[in-house]
């Protein structure tokens, strides 16, 4: 147990150095988040024009969520960790690790955390600098339980996340090109993980259903729990429970994957 | 060289994008679902909104479908037509491939430009224009051969807008060796095209309505179809698309006089 944390926090030590080596890429991206965060602004304080709410919450409860959701993706989402997988198969580079004692999962995860470290780190600059115009929409309700569920949700969701990514990197042991794949799954993450809109204003029937798909737990839950969109400790409770479930069925997934694929994998030269 | 010489090459780089289409069927029915979700989650998203609110900033449901359904035409236009090749330009001056543009005989941005056609995106312009039309059609309203000559137009202009920000994006590259997926920005600056131009107040109109024309650009189209055309409107689009598509250019002549090419 000793010598694997010794491994992996040197995994995680080299991942924070390669990181900062691509501080200015995050950071730009990090500004250009702040548009797409302009542009819900514009469209959102459009619709509530003339109302006071929109499903039972204010303008600011909304803007909220969205800037909420933008700086929980630079600390939990996954960026390309499916091409890395996946550019590590077809070009041979895992057979080192199928050779070494290091767990490839556990790798690539310790990789993804530190990237995460980081690019949510710097997040905060562009987000501190956008504090002026946009505090006066900011609303965060101060309930204590709300930070001690709402942070296992944000791990399990980490993990959900980097989950699905490694599962599309891991079909690079059947298909040469997996890019299709990865930017349709994108599309619905996307919006069933509730960043084009709070999955809560979609139809009841709909909503209900968007609770037991892994998307869900993806980022609206512990965005939802944080920003006061889960009314109750209880409700909160039977989303963690099920995120937990879909947490062990992505890693039982991921494991079938792995066996099956290196099964199909041919590792050619010296 | 005459303009039916670019007329030629065009029409062969248009042969040679089917042929590759044909080659990778799959890999085109998977791309062109790719584009149809993505118009399904953007209408998905103006659903929702409608559900719980009449109006955004004085455009109804069927006007914002209009709106959505020109800004995607745009979209899909630069997409089909420009997109791949302008991608690639900037991967080429990365790695100074860029070189082999350079050697063929004609205009560089004109080979550069128009070298690959995306098909799938082309399907999007297909559903867009289909998008257009229903909005249209439940609007009631009935434009004439006129009317759709010159929405033709103003989407013409507003093309220009588009393929003039990606170019200067592009040409970016010529100076920012290092900033790898520089042209993924096209799609943050041109989110805002799908939102009426009356949602943006006071410091924000300015900068978003008269600095970054991605909202004209398809605004005053769709505004063309639901009031009718506005001469003033169509001069302005007109002049900032000629303005931007002369900075975008001059831009790229300076970019290719600092291109050092990759021979060793």
């Amino acid at each position: 147990m000793r010598t694997a944390f010794h491994k992996y926090r040197h995994v995680f030590l080299v991942g924070v150095q390669s990181n900062l080596v691509y501080r200015w890429n995050f950071a730009i991206r990090a500004t250009f988040s702040l548009f797409h965060l302009i542009a819900a602004v514009t469209l959102w304080r459009a619709a509530f024009a003339g109302q006071t709410d929109i499903g039972g919450f204010s303008l600011a409860e909304t803007l909220t969520y969205f800037v909420t959701l933008m700086v929980l993706q630079f600390f939990i989402g996954a960026f390309n960790e499916d091409y890395q997988v996946s550019e590590e198969i077809r070009n041979g580079l895992i057979n080192q690790f199928l050779l070494k004692p290091v767990n490839y999962f556990a790798y690539r995860f310790t990789l993804f955390v530190s990237a995460r470290t980081i690019s949510g780190l710097l997040v905060l600059v562009p987000l501190a600098l956008a504090m002026p115009f946009l505090h006066e929409y900011l609303t965060l309700p101060s309930d204590p339980w709300r930070l001690w569920m709402g942070l296992p949700a944000l791990a399990m969701s980490a993990v959900i996340q980097f989950g699905i990514a490694f599962c599309f990197g891991l079909l690079s042991f059947w298909f040469l090109e997996i890019q299709s794949f990865v930017i349709l799954s994108f599309a619905v993450e996307t919006v069933l993980g509730g960043q084009v809109f709070p999955l809560d204003l979609l139809p009841a029937g709909l909503f209900r259903i968007s609770q037991f798909l892994p998307y869900y737990y993806q980022m609206y839950f512990p965005a939802a729990i944080l920003t006061g969109r889960i009314a109750t400790p209880a409700e909160a409770a039977v989303g963690l429970g099920i995120q937990a479930c879909w947490v062990v069925a992505l890693l039982g997934l991921i494991h079938v994957l792995w066996t099956r694929g290196l099964r199909r994998h041919t590792a050619v030269g010296g | 060289m005459p303009a039916i010489h670019y007329l030629r090459i065009w029409l062969a780089c248009v042969r040679y994008s089917l042929v590759r289409m044909m080659m990778f069927r799959a890999d085109f029915i998977m791309w062109s679902l790719v584009e149809v979700f993505w118009v399904m989650v953007n209408l998905m998203l103006i659903g929702v909104i409608y559900r719980h609110t009449d109006s955004i900033a004085g455009w109804g449901p069927y006007e914002m479908l209009l709106l959505f359904g020109t800004s995607r035409l745009l979209q899909g236009m630069l997409m089909g037509f420009f997109w791949s090749s302008l991608f690639e330009m900037g991967r080429n001056i990365r790695t100074g491939q860029f070189d082999f543009t350079l050697a063929q005989p004609g205009n560089p941005l004109f080979m550069a430009a128009t070298r690959k056609l995306d098909m799938d995106s082309l399907v999007n312009v297909i559903a867009s224009a289909g998008i257009v039309i229903y909005a249209v059609h439940k609007l009631g309203l009935h434009p004439g051969a006129l009317d759709l000559a010159l929405y033709a137009a103003l989407l013409g202009s507003g093309l220009v807008i588009h393929f003039a920000a990606l170019l200067l994006i592009t040409s970016a590259t010529f100076w920012l060796i290092g900033t790898q997926g520089i042209e993924g920005s096209y799609f943050t600056l041109f989110d805002f095209a799908r939102l009426p131009r009356e949602a943006f107040r006071g410091v924000a109109s300015l900068f978003f309505v008269y600095g970054l024309p991605a909202v004209i650009a398809s605004n005053i189209p769709a505004s063309a179809l639901l009031h009718g055309f506005n001469p003033g409107h169509a001069l302005w689009l007109a002049l900032t698309a000629a303005g931007w598509l002369a900075l975008a250019i001059f831009v790229f002549n300076r970019g290719l006089k600092r291109y050092s090419s990759a021979s060793s």
